[in-house]
C-alpha cells in the first residue's frame, strides 16, 4: 500500500473546515472522507499480482555501449491498472528510465523499453520490478514487487581493436605476402617454385631442380599452430588503477588484441585467469569462436585482495600443458611479488617454454619523477626514480631468466605486447 | 570510446545514451515547472491572509471613550445623555465602577478585551443593569450564560423585529459589521439575521442583561445614521444614572499568565491539528520508495602510485636527503651513461665513477671535481641544496643529452 500527494492536499485543504465550522464533528467528517477515498482506492485499484511480465532484447553489451532490453507488462486481472513502475536494476547497470508511468487497460499488455549503459564490467542481473497501481480517486495505490529475471553482461570494451588491421598488415608482411622469405629457425616448408634473380642460391632444392630443366628454389612461411597461453594475474597488484581503470582491464585489453592476432595467424591461445585458483579458463577455442570466448569469460573477473600464488600458477601450467608453447603473463612488475612469487619458479618454467611478461606501468610514477621546484616535489621524484630503479632491476632479472618483459604504460600496452609478439615470430622463436 | 577513457569511471556512463549535460535554462525551467504549484498556493495563502487583514476593523486606543471627540469615540452620546438629565459617570477600573453602581444604575461596559480575569469576577457583583457592548467569549460566558456566538453578519441595516421597547422605539439601526448571538431564554431578542440576534437580551441572578454585537450606535461617527443614537439613548438611558466602564489596558503582569492554548479558539486548534494530519500523510507519501534501495559490491579503487607517494611522504616526514639524493643521482646516471657511449650496468657500478666523471666533464661546462660532487657527492646539507642539487643534476643532463 502507498498513499499519494494528492490525498495530504486534500487534507491540507480540509483543514480550513475547522476554522469555517469549529467543533469535533466537521474534522471527523473530513477525516472520514479521506478515509473513504483511501478505502475506496485500494478496493478499486488495478491488481498487480495480475500482471504478467516479460522480457525480451540484448542479453550482452561492450561496456560503454547501451543495451534495449524490453519489458511487456500483461494485465491479465480484470480492472485496468494505471500508476508507477520501476524495473529495478543495480546502479552501474545504468538503467534508465528510472521509473514509468504505465497504463494498461484489462486483458491488454504494454512494452516498456529499457536502456541499459553499464559503467562496469560484468554481469547485470534486474532485481525486481515494482509497480504502484493507483487508485481511480489517485489517493492511495497498492504496491507490489514482481520478479521479472534478466541479465545482460557488460564485456571489456576492447578499445585496442582499432590497433587490429595494423598488426594483421605486419603479419601479413611476415606470412611471405610481401617479401621473399629466406630460410631461417623457426620457420617451416611453404613450396618450391622457379629461382628468380636475387633469391637466396642457399635455398634452392637441389634435388627437385635435378628432376626438372629449371632450377627451383624453396620457399619458407613462419611456423603455424604455435601455442599461446595468455595468463591473466588477477591478484592484488591487478586492482591497482592507472589512472582511471584497474591494471587488469588494461591486461585484457592486450590480451583480447594479442589473442586476435595471434588466432589470425594460424596459431593457438587459451586464456587462464589465476590468483590463488582459476578463476577462469578458455582452452581449445576455435579460430571464429576465441574471441566471444575469451570476451565472455573476462567478463565477470575482478581483482582480488590477495597475494598471487604463483607456485599454483605454475604448477596448473605445467600440469595442463605438455607442449612447448609461448606463456604471456600479464601481472604487475612489483619487487616483493616477482622476487618471492616468480622468480624462483621461472627455471621451471622457461626450461619448457617461452615466457613473456607484460605489465602496465603507471605514467604518474613518470610526472613525479619529473617534479621540480618545491620540497615536495623533489621527494615525489626521488621516491619515483626509487620505484624506476627497482622496476628496471626486475626487469633485468627476468630478462636474466630468459623472459621477454615487455613494460608500457595503459594505451601502450595492447600495441607494445603485439609487436614483442610480432618480433617472436618473425625470428621463428616461438 | 577510446582507450584512455575511464571504463569503470561515471564518466563513461554519458555514453551514447547519456546525452548532455541540461543546461541552466532547462534546470531552472525544470524546477520551477516542479515548484510553481507551491508557489501558487503559497500566494494565495499571502492573498486570503491580506484580504482577511484588511476586512477586520480597526479599532484606535481611544475607540468608545466618552470623553473622545475621535470618529470612534463616544463623546457626543455622553453629552447628549447628560443634557436629558442622566447622571453619568465614566468609570476607568473594575473598582470604580462597582463604587459607582447602584441597583438604579446601568453598568455600559465597554472594551472587553481590556478586562483581565480579576476584573470580570468583580463585575458579577454589580448590583445593577448591564449593558455590554461586543463583549469577548469570557465575558459573554461569564456575565450572560446561556447567550452564544452565532457568528458574524455584515448586512448593514436592520429592523427591530421584537418587543423590546428600546428597539421598537429606535426602529431601522445601522450596525454595519456586527456580531450575532443565540440565547437559550431570551427576554428579548431583536435585529435578527439568519444566523442569530445582534442584541439580546436576557435575565441573570436578577438582573437585566444586555448585549450588542456592534459598538457603531455608541460612536461619534454614526450617531445620526437612522436609529443608532435612539438605540444607544434607550439602552444607557434605561435608568437614571449611568456608569460607563471603559477600562484602562491592564498592566502588564496585572494579570495571570494565560497560555497560548486558552488565547487560541477551538478552531484553530482544531486546524493545527488537521494541519499536522496533513503533515503525517505527505510523509507517509514520501517515505514510501518505489521498491528497494539495490546494493552493489563496489571494486576496491586502489591508485597504483600510492606505494610512490607513500614512501615520498615518508622521504619528507624524516627528512631523508641522503637516501632522496642518492634515488635522484642514480636516476640521472641511468639515463647519462647510455648517452655517453658506456655500458648501462657502469651506471651504478662505482669503479666506473672516474670513467663517467671524466666523460661527463668533458662534454659538458662543468670542471671534474664539480660534476663528482654532483653525481657522487655527499648528502646535501639541508632541504635547499636539495632542491639545488635536482636542478644542477637537470642541467648536467640537458647539456650531454644536447653535447
Amino acid at each position: 500500500m502507498a498513499l499519494t500527494g494528492r490525498l495530504g492536499l486534500l487534507a491540507l485543504l480540509g483543514a480550513a473546515v475547522p476554522l469555517l465550522l469549529p467543533g469535533w464533528g466537521a474534522l471527523f467528517a473530513v477525516w472520514g472522507v479521506l478515509l473513504l477515498g483511501v478505502v475506496a482506492d485500494l478496493a478499486l485499484a488495478g491488481n498487480v499480482r495480475a500482471l504478467r511480465l516479460h522480457r525480451h532484447g540484448d542479453t550482452s553489451v561492450r561496456l560503454g555501449e547501451t543495451a534495449r532490453v524490453t519489458l511487456t507488462v500483461e494485465n491479465l486481472g480484470r480492472r485496468r491498472l494505471k500508476g508507477r513502475l520501476r524495473d529495478v536494476w543495480p546502479p552501474s547497470a545504468g538503467a534508465t528510465p528510472r521509473t514509468v508511468r504505465v497504463d494498461v487497460p484489462a486483458g491488454e499488455r504494454r512494452r516498456i523499453e529499457m536502456t541499459l549503459t553499464p559503467t562496469r564490467r560484468g554481469d547485470r542481473r534486474a532485481v525486481t520490478v515494482v509497480v504502484r497501481s493507483t487508485g481511480p480517486l489517485g489517493l492511495a495505490a497498492r504496491q507490489l514487487s514482481r520478479s521479472a529475471p534478466w541479465t545482460v553482461r557488460a564485456l571489456p570494451a576492447f578499445p585496442s581493436r582499432r590497433h587490429l588491421p595494423a598488426k594483421l598488415a605486419r603479419l601479413r608482411e611476415l606470412t611471405g605476402a610481401h617479401v621473399a622469405l629466406i630460410r631461417g629457425q623457426g620457420t617451416e616448408f611453404d613450396s618450391l617454385r622457379e629461382y628468380v634473380v636475387g633469391d637466396d642460391v642457399r635455398s634452392i632444392d637441389w634435388r627437385a631442380t635435378a628432376r626438372r630443366a629449371d632450377v627451383v628454389v624453396r620457399t619458407w612461411r613462419p611456423e603455424r599452430d604455435r601455442r599461446i597461453y595468455l595468463v591473466l594475474d588477477t591478484g592484488r597488484t591487478s586492482a591497482g588503477r592507472v589512472g582511471d581503470i584497474p591494471r587488469l582491464d588494461c591486461s585484457m585489453d592486450a590480451a583480447l588484441l594479442l589473442g586476435a592476432l595471434a588466432s589470425r595467424a594460424g596459431d593457438r591461445v587459451d586464456l587462464l585467469a589465476y590468483d590463488r585458483r582459476v578463476r577462469t579458463r578458455v582452452e581449445g577455442a576455435s579460430r571464429t569462436d576465441l574471441l566471444p570466448a575469451m570476451v565472455h569469460a573476462m567478463a565477470p573477473l575482478e581483482p582480488e585482495l590477495i597475494e598471487c600464488d604463483a607456485a599454483g600458477m605454475v604448477s596448473t601450467l605445467m600440469a595442463r600443458v605438455r607442449q612447448r608453447c609461448l606463456v604471456v603473463l600479464l601481472t604487475e612488475l612489483n619487487t616483493a611479488a616477482i622476487e618471492e612469487g616468480l622468480l624462483p619458479l621461472l627455471p621451471q618454467l622457461t626450461s619448457r617454454h617461452l615466457v613473456m611478461v607484460a605489465a602496465v606501468s603507471d605514467p604518474r610514477v613518470g610526472e613525479m619523477a619529473a617534479g621540480r621546484g618545491d620540497l615536495a616535489s623533489v621527494y615525489d621524484a626521488a621516491a619515483a626514480e626509487r620505484a624506476r630503479a627497482d622496476r628496471r632491476r626486475i626487469t633485468a632479472e627476468l630478462r636474466g631468466h630468459g623472459v621477454e618483459v615487455v613494460d608500457a604504460p595503459p594505451d601502450e600496452i595492447a600495441p607494445a605486447l603485439a609487436d614483442a609478439y610480432l618480433a617472436l615470430k618473425a625470428a621463428g622463436r616461438l | 570510446m577510446t582507450p584512455t577513457a575511464p571504463a569503470g569511471a561515471p564518466a563513461a556512463a554519458q555514453g551514447p545514451a547519456g546525452g548532455d549535460a541540461p543546461s541552466a535554462r532547462e534546470v531552472a525551467g525544470r524546477r520551477w515547472r516542479s515548484s510553481r504549484a507551491i508557489v501558487a498556493v503559497l500566494l494565495a495563502l499571502a492573498v486570503i491572509a491580506v484580504i482577511l487583514a484588511a476586512l477586520r476593523p480597526s479599532v484606535s486606543p481611544d475607540a468608545l471613550d466618552p470623553e473622545s471627540p475621535g470618529r470612534d469615540g463616544s463623546r457626543a452620546l455622553a453629552e447628549i445623555l447628560k443634557r436629558n438629565g442622566a447622571d453619568l459617570s465614566v468609570a476607568r477600573s473594575t473598582r470604580d465602577a462597582l463604587r459607582a453602581s447602584t441597583p438604579r444604575t446601568v453598568l455600559v461596559v465597554t472594551r472587553t478585551e481590556r478586562l483581565t480575569t480579576d476584573d470580570i469576577d468583580r463585575l458579577r457583583a454589580t448590583p445593577g443593569e448591564l449593558v455590554l457592548v461586543v463583549p469577548g467569549p469570557d465575558v459573554l460566558e461569564a456575565l450572560a450564560p446561556g447567550v452564544e456566538p452565532a457568528g458574524v453578519s455584515f448586512t448593514r441595516t436592520a429592523a427591530p423585529g421584537c418587543g423590546l421597547q428600546a428597539a421598537t422605539l429606535a426602529g431601522t439601526v445601522d450596525f454595519g459589521r456586527s456580531d450575532t448571538y443565540t440565547a437559550t431564554d431570551p427576554l428579548a431578542a431583536c435585529y435578527r439575521t439568519d444566523i442569530g440576534h445582534r442584541l439580546v437580551q436576557v435575565r441573570h441572578h436578577g438582573r437585566t442583561v444586555t448585549v450588542l454585537g456592534s459598538a457603531r450606535p455608541f460612536t461619534n461617527e454614526h450617531l445620526e445614521r437612522e436609529g443608532d443614537a435612539a438605540l444607544a439613548m434607550n439602552l444607557a438611558g434605561a435608568e437614571p444614572s449611568v456608569v460607563w466602564l471603559i477600562p484602562d489596558p491592564p498592566e502588564p503582569g496585572a494579570e495571570r499568565q494565560k497560555s497560548l492554548g486558552d488565547l487560541l479558539p477551538f478552531g484553530v486548534k482544531l486546524f493545527v491539528l488537521e494541519l499536522l494530519v496533513a503533515v503525517l500523510l505527505v510523509a507517509l507519501w514520501r517515505a514510501r520508495r518505489l521498491g528497494p534501495v539495490v546494493a552493489e559490491a563496489l571494486p576496491v579503487v586502489v591508485r597504483s602510485a600510492e606505494t610512490v607517494e607513500g614512501r615520498a611522504r615518508l622521504y619528507r616526514a624524516s627528512r631523508a636527503r641522503d637516501r632522496a639524493a642518492d634515488a635522484l643521482r642514480a636516476g640521472a646516471r641511468e639515463r647519462i651513461v647510455p648517452l655517453l657511449g658506456l655500458p648501462r650496468s657502469s651506471a651504478q657500478d662505482f669503479g666506473a665513477a672516474r670513467e663517467i666523471v671524466a666523460a661527463v666533464a668533458q662534454r659538458t661546462t662543468f670542471e671534474d671535481a664539480q660534476v663528482g660532487a654532483v653525481l657522487y657527492g655527499p648528502e646535501p646539507a639541508d632541504d635547499a641544496a636539495l632542491i639545488a642539487l635536482t636542478d644542477v643534476l637537470d642541467d648536467l643532463e640537458r647539456q650531454v643529452r644536447q653535447s
